[in-house]
Order: C-alpha cells, then structure tokens, then sequence
C-alpha cells in the first residue's frame, strides 16, 4: 500500500510540475491532458495521501474468504478518498479561477502555477508526515 | 471470467446498436424509436451480469464496478455515441458563458444569471485558457458519460454509510443509474454542483458522524436521541471511526471548500444541501452544526451580496410564489403534462418511473425497519430536499432536481425490499426479482430519459448554419429563433441580442404564427430570423404551434417583403429581415 501511495504521489507531482510549462506552450491535446489531470485531481490526490481517512465502523464484513479486516477497511475507504480527491480538487480549480475573475486578475497560467504548487506543498508535507520506512503503518 | 465476459459483450453490443441507431427514425418518444433490439439486448446482458455478480458467494468489487460502469456507458452514453454533439441548448449556452469568462476574465452580471454564479464557468474558462483549447464541444459532448463516472465513487461511498451491507450500497449505486432518467448530467453546473453535494454528504456521514451535542442534555436531546434509537438502533453506529484531529481539521476545511464551491457555481444546489445537512444534525449523523449553518450563510449570502444584481431584479420570481405548494407541484406537473400524444406517453413514463421508485422506496423503508437495520438516515436524506417545494417552482423544474437530490438516498432504500441483511448473495429467487426491476427501470428509462431526444438532439447542418449566421451578422446584431431550441450561444455570448418568438413549450389552442413578431423585432435596425429543423421538432413535439405551422411560417413571411433568404441547408434556414433605419 506504501509504495502504492509512493506511485501515486510522484505521479501526482510529475503531473503538477508538467502543467506549469504546459498552460504557456504545447501540443493541444497534451496540455488537456495534463492540465485536465490536474485539474480534476492533483491537489485533491496529494490533500488525500496527506490525510488518514479512518477505518471503516460497523461495516458489514462480506468476505467469504475472510480475508481481513484491513482489505476491507481499504475497500471501504477508497471509494471515499477517490471522491475527495476529485471533488476537491474540481473545487479547489473553481474556487481559484471565481476568485480570479472576481478579482479582475484573470489569467490562467497563474491559475495553473497555483494549483501546482499547493499540490507539491501537500505532496511535500504528506511525504514527512508518512516517510516511506513507515510503509506497512498505511 | 464468465461474468467478465458478459460485461465485455454487453458492452460491445451496447455501442455496436448505438452506433447503428437511424437519427432519422428518432420521432415523439424519442430514442427508443431507432434503437434496434440488440440495444435491449445488451442492457439486459448488463443488468444479469450485475445481478449475478451481486449473487456470487464472495463479494467482489472490480467485477461490481466493471458491470456498473458497462450500465453506464449503455444507458447514459447514448447521446454522445449516436449524435456526437451536445444535447440541449443549455449546453451550448453554458460553453458560450465559459468562452465569454475565457476570452476576457470578466462578467458581466447584466447579462443573465449565468454570471451571477460564475464558479462552474470560470472553471472551465481556466481549462479552456490555460489548455489553449477554445473549443469545448468535445467536452460538453461526452460530459453526460464524464458526469456519471465521475458519480460512481461518490456515489458508492455514499451507500456504503446508508446501508448496511457493500452488497446492498453497490445494488442502490446500480438503482440510482438504473432510475437516473432527469438528464441533468451534460454540461452544466448542477450536475457539477451534485457531484460535489454527493461527495460532500458522503464525506460527512463518513468522518463525521454522531450527535453534535451529550444527547441526555436536556428534553429536546433526549427526545431526538430517544426517538432515532427507537426507529433506527442501527444510527449510532453507521459513521467510520473519527479521523486524528489534524485530519479531522483539513476534512472539515474540505467540506466547507465544497460549500463554497457549489456555492459559488448553482443557485439551487446549495439550497438543497441545508435541509439535508440540517436532518443529519438532528438525527445524530452530522457532529458539526457549524456546516448547516454555514450552508446558510454561504448561499443566502451569496444571492443576497454576490448575485446582487440578479437578487434586486427578481424578487417577485424568487418570492412571489413562496408558499405555493399546490401550484410547485401539481400545477407544475399539469403543465407538464401537454403536446402532442407521444410526449404526454413519455410524461406519463416519467411520472410513473418517479413513483415506482418512491413507492419502492418506501417499502425499503418499512421492511428495514421491521428488520432493524439501517433506513433511517437514507429515508431522511430522501425526504429533506422537498422541503425546498414551498419556496419557488425554480422555472418549472423544481420537482425534477428534486427528484435528482433524492435519488441517491431513495435507490438506497428501494434495494432493501430484496436484498437480506446478511453476508453473502441475495439468493437466487431475490436475484431473479432484483434483475425484474432493473429491467422495468432500465426499459422506462430509455424511455423517460431520451423521450425528447428529437427536439433536445442537434445536428452538423444546423451548427453549420448558426456559424454562418456568426459569420455573416455584424456584432450588435438582433438575431431571431423562431421556437426557442437552437444550437447557440456558444460564441459571441455577449455580442448579439438573441430574441427568441416562442418558447419551447405546450400553448394548447395556440394560433398559427405571423410575421408581426419578427417584422416588430426587426422594425429598427433590421434583424436575422433563424429556423432550425429542431425548432419544428419541438415546436411538433410540444403542440407550440399548430402542425406544420413553421413550415407555413418559413413560406409566407420568407416572400415578405423586406424578408431575403441569406443561406440553408438540410438543418435550417436563415432569413435578413431589413429595418427601417439603416437596413442592417
């Protein structure tokens, strides 16, 4: 799961980095990818390997195999941490781009730049938070 | 494997017979008239493959998830896969509003309401600015398919606080496709705003749930406490185990970012969130009473300093009505229910769909209460938004976004009349009954959700003549619809004074049309009169006119005098009407 987490986060951070130059310059298509990425889901992913969600309460355990409650409770979180990795990071785009417009200081790149780097402080802090020699504690 | 495989041909089939469907054939009930049988075929194969997977011995997730999302792309893709456009006008003035924001980083809060809740634009304003792509269709096509992916998690971790077992959330998470028939999923800000009503919900009966206050404080706590326990002993324990402080702290800044958000992109949205949060809080499934209260102020705020412009020049359509229950329900449903006989047939569909699944609903409700496992905070999920209905009938449209924010907690309750509440599959028998409804739902909602697809779908011709109107009509122009169903907007927002002759919607005994209306419009500075061949479409399918009315229009007025045919095609015309001052 750790390095999961690991995977995830430079992926994050190599799609934050990529989208600065890409909001100036660059193929159509790969800009929309890139910045679509991290738009729907950079600051979020890296706000979600940042925190513990916690584990599930009461769920009711369905696995005939009996596998363990630590699959299950994965399970049961991840469907939630997708959500909040989309979500806020959809909301956290629109609360930049309304105050930008509200502010008269429209400019996207800007925008970009922003988002960027709250996504590599949060994946900065989430890394000191849970450095990777504590792989199995996630 | 087996199951895997179904999904997989399910799914081929599924695109294979939408991309066979004749648009030509597409006529009054709309889709399922062009679909060929292989289109049932396919979503049959989905809906047993689900069923089958729910009733395997171990509960499997990816496969749950793969059979979800074959439903998905057969049921809510279809307008992408068979027209390769957006659907609904709507669409095309939303990209007009973001390429607006994009092109100058202004608003122009004047203009409409759009501007007043500028937060779903300015993000894509910024996606289009900092992606160097101007045009958006691609987006606003497949937004309906985008809209229910991005659902599914949501969605999912929603369920899984509502009920008890996974088997039960992922059978309402397959419901809640199953009976999605409002198509409020394109390019919009509500379905974006209820992608982040979902989340946020479901974010908060997750990290947050429990009693705001000691529940043996004084009589009112006792009671409510008492009084959940009785219904629902199951409560106090549906929430996760609470997060560390730190995390608990960013999760509750999450939530409120959320809020502002929704706020700040849909009027409605937010709205609905209050009474939702504020039955969570007194049914001890929301510790924080600080978010009710800050979804008031947010949204009350907002329209009050934010949408100021909007507030002052609409008081007597936000507040005149207030209390009319009767006229926000069934005088709204009434009006509803008017064109021609195939659209009534699609109405009734709706309407019946509407309370199969309310009635199943409250069934679910009743047995798991019998049962003693967990309803309680699903039904009151379900219940909370229409205690929105006394406020304003919002255009007509009210019932339907209700229907849509209580969805996700009503599919959640429906599936409790089959599905037992213990692990393991529901059995074969209760299998046998899930797939039944499923396929009742399915069928009515290939009906309810694409029975107007004739006059909501557009074709290559008429974005063709709309460019060429943009092309030909200086800025400053008047230009003219003659039923109010045209692919535009998505340029040149601001640049012209769009007019439109006739809305699109029933006018029961409605006379032919004149030429009055356009020549008046046109009396000044001259104006461009455009007939689409989806304007008489709707015009047909709602009885706006008298049948064959526009074609009659397009032959007496396009020989008037003054009148001067400037370009058609296969999906329209465009008409100079000359002015009396300067002849533009």
């Amino acid at each position: 799961m750790a390095i999961d987490r690991k995977h995830i986060a430079w992926v994050v951070a190599a799609v934050a980095v990529a989208a600065v130059p890409l909001s100036f310059f660059g193929p159509e298509g790969l800009r929309m990818l890139v910045i679509g990425l991290l738009m729907l889901a950079g600051p979020g992913t890296a706000l979600v390997l940042y925190i513990r969600l916690g584990s599930a309460g009461t769920d009711g355990t369905d696995d005939a195999d009996g596998a363990g409650a630590h699959r299950s409770a994965a399970q049961s979180t991840l469907p939630l941490a997708i959500s909040i990795a989309v979500a806020s990071s959809l909301a956290l785009s629109t609360i930049v781009a309304t105050a930008m417009v509200f502010a008269r200081m429209w400019s996207p790149p800007v925008a970009v730049l922003v988002l960027s780097l709250i996504t590599l402080l949060l994946l900065a802090l989430g890394a000191k938070r849970f450095p990777v020699s504590a792989a199995g504690a996630s | 494997m087996a199951l895997a495989a179904l999904a997989a041909t399910a799914l081929a089939l599924g695109i294979w017979s939408l991309l066979s469907v004749d648009t030509a054939r597409i006529g009054g009930t709309g889709l399922v008239e062009a679909v060929p049988p292989a289109f049932f075929v396919a979503i049959f194969l989905s809906l047993t493959g689900f069923v089958a997977t729910l009733n395997l011995r171990r509960h499997t997730p990816v496969l749950l998830a793969t059979q979800v999302l074959v439903l998905v792309v057969i049921l809510h893709a279809a307008d992408p896969i068979v027209h390769g456009l957006p659907r609904l006008t709507a669409s095309y003035r939303h990209l007009g509003v973001a390429d607006y924001i994009a092109s100058s980083g202004q608003l122009d809060t004047s203009l409409d309401a759009y501007f007043n809740w500028p937060g779903f634009f300015s993000f894509l304003g910024l996606l289009s600015g900092a992606t160097g792509v101007g045009d958006l269709m691609g987006i606003a096509t497949w937004a309906p398919l985008g809209m229910n992916l991005l659902l599914l998690a949501p969605l999912l971790a929603l369920a899984r606080r509502l009920t008890s077992h996974p088997r039960q959330a992922w059978a309402g998470v397959w419901l809640f496709y199953l009976a999605s028939w409002v198509g409020q999923d394109y390019l919009a800000p509500q379905a974006y705003a209820f992608l982040l009503l979902v989340t946020l919900v479901a974010c908060l009966l997750s990290a947050f749930s429990g009693w705001a206050w000691p529940t043996g404080s004084n009589r009112f706590t006792r009671f409510l406490a008492h009084h959940v326990t009785k219904l629902d002993p199951t409560v106090p324990h549906q929430g996760m185990s609470s997060p560390p402080p730190v995390d608990t702290a960013i999760l509750l800044v999450i939530s409120a970012g959320l809020l502002v958000a929704m706020t700040a992109s849909h009027q409605l949205t937010p709205f609905a969130a209050i009474p939702i949060l504020t039955v969570f809080l007194l049914s001890g499934r929301l510790r924080m009473p600080s978010l009710p209260i800050l979804a008031v102020v947010l949204s009350s705020g907002w329209l009050v300093f934010v949408a100021s412009d909007f507030f002052d020049g609409h008081l007597t359509q936000l507040f005149g009505s207030f209390g009319d229950v009767e006229g926000h329900t069934l005088g709204v449903v009434t009006q509803r229910v008017g064109g021609s006989d195939a659209h009534v047939l699609v109405v009734y569909t709706r309407l019946a769909e509407v309370a199969m699944v309310w009635l199943l609903a409250a069934l679910g409700a009743f047995m798991a209460h019998r049962r003693r496992t967990a309803w309680l905070t699903a039904a009151l999920g379900a219940l909370a938004p229409l205690t929105l209905i006394p406020g304003q009938p919002y255009g007509g449209e009210l019932l339907l976004r209700l229907y849509l924010f209580s969805l996700p907690f009503a599919a959640c309750l429906a599936v409790l009349t089959l599905l037992p509440d213990r692990p393991g599959g529901p059995g074969w028998r209760r299998a046998f009954a899930l797939l039944v409804m499923g396929s009742v739902l399915a069928s009515a909602t290939v009906v309810s959700r694409y029975g107007n697809d004739s006059m909501e779908k557009f074709t290559p011709d008429e974005i063709s003549l709309v460019n060429q109107l943009y092309a030909t009509a200086p800025d400053g122009s008047v230009l003219i619809e003659v039923v109010h169903d045209t692919p535009w907007k998505f340029q040149k927002y601001a640049d012209y004074d769009y007019r439109a002759l006739l809305l699109a919607e029933p006018r029961p005994g409605a006379g032919p049309l004149s030429c009055d209306p356009a020549d008046r419009i046109a009396q000044q500075s001259g104006a461009y009169l455009i007939v689409t061949t989806s304007q008489k479409r709707a015009a047909d399918l709602l009885e706006t006119t008298p049948p064959g009315d526009i074609d009659r229009f397009i032959a007496t007025c396009g020989s008037s005098p003054g009148w001067s045919k400037l370009f058609e095609n296969a999906g329209g015309v465009v008409f100079h009407i000359q002015g009396a001052g300067n002849g533009n």
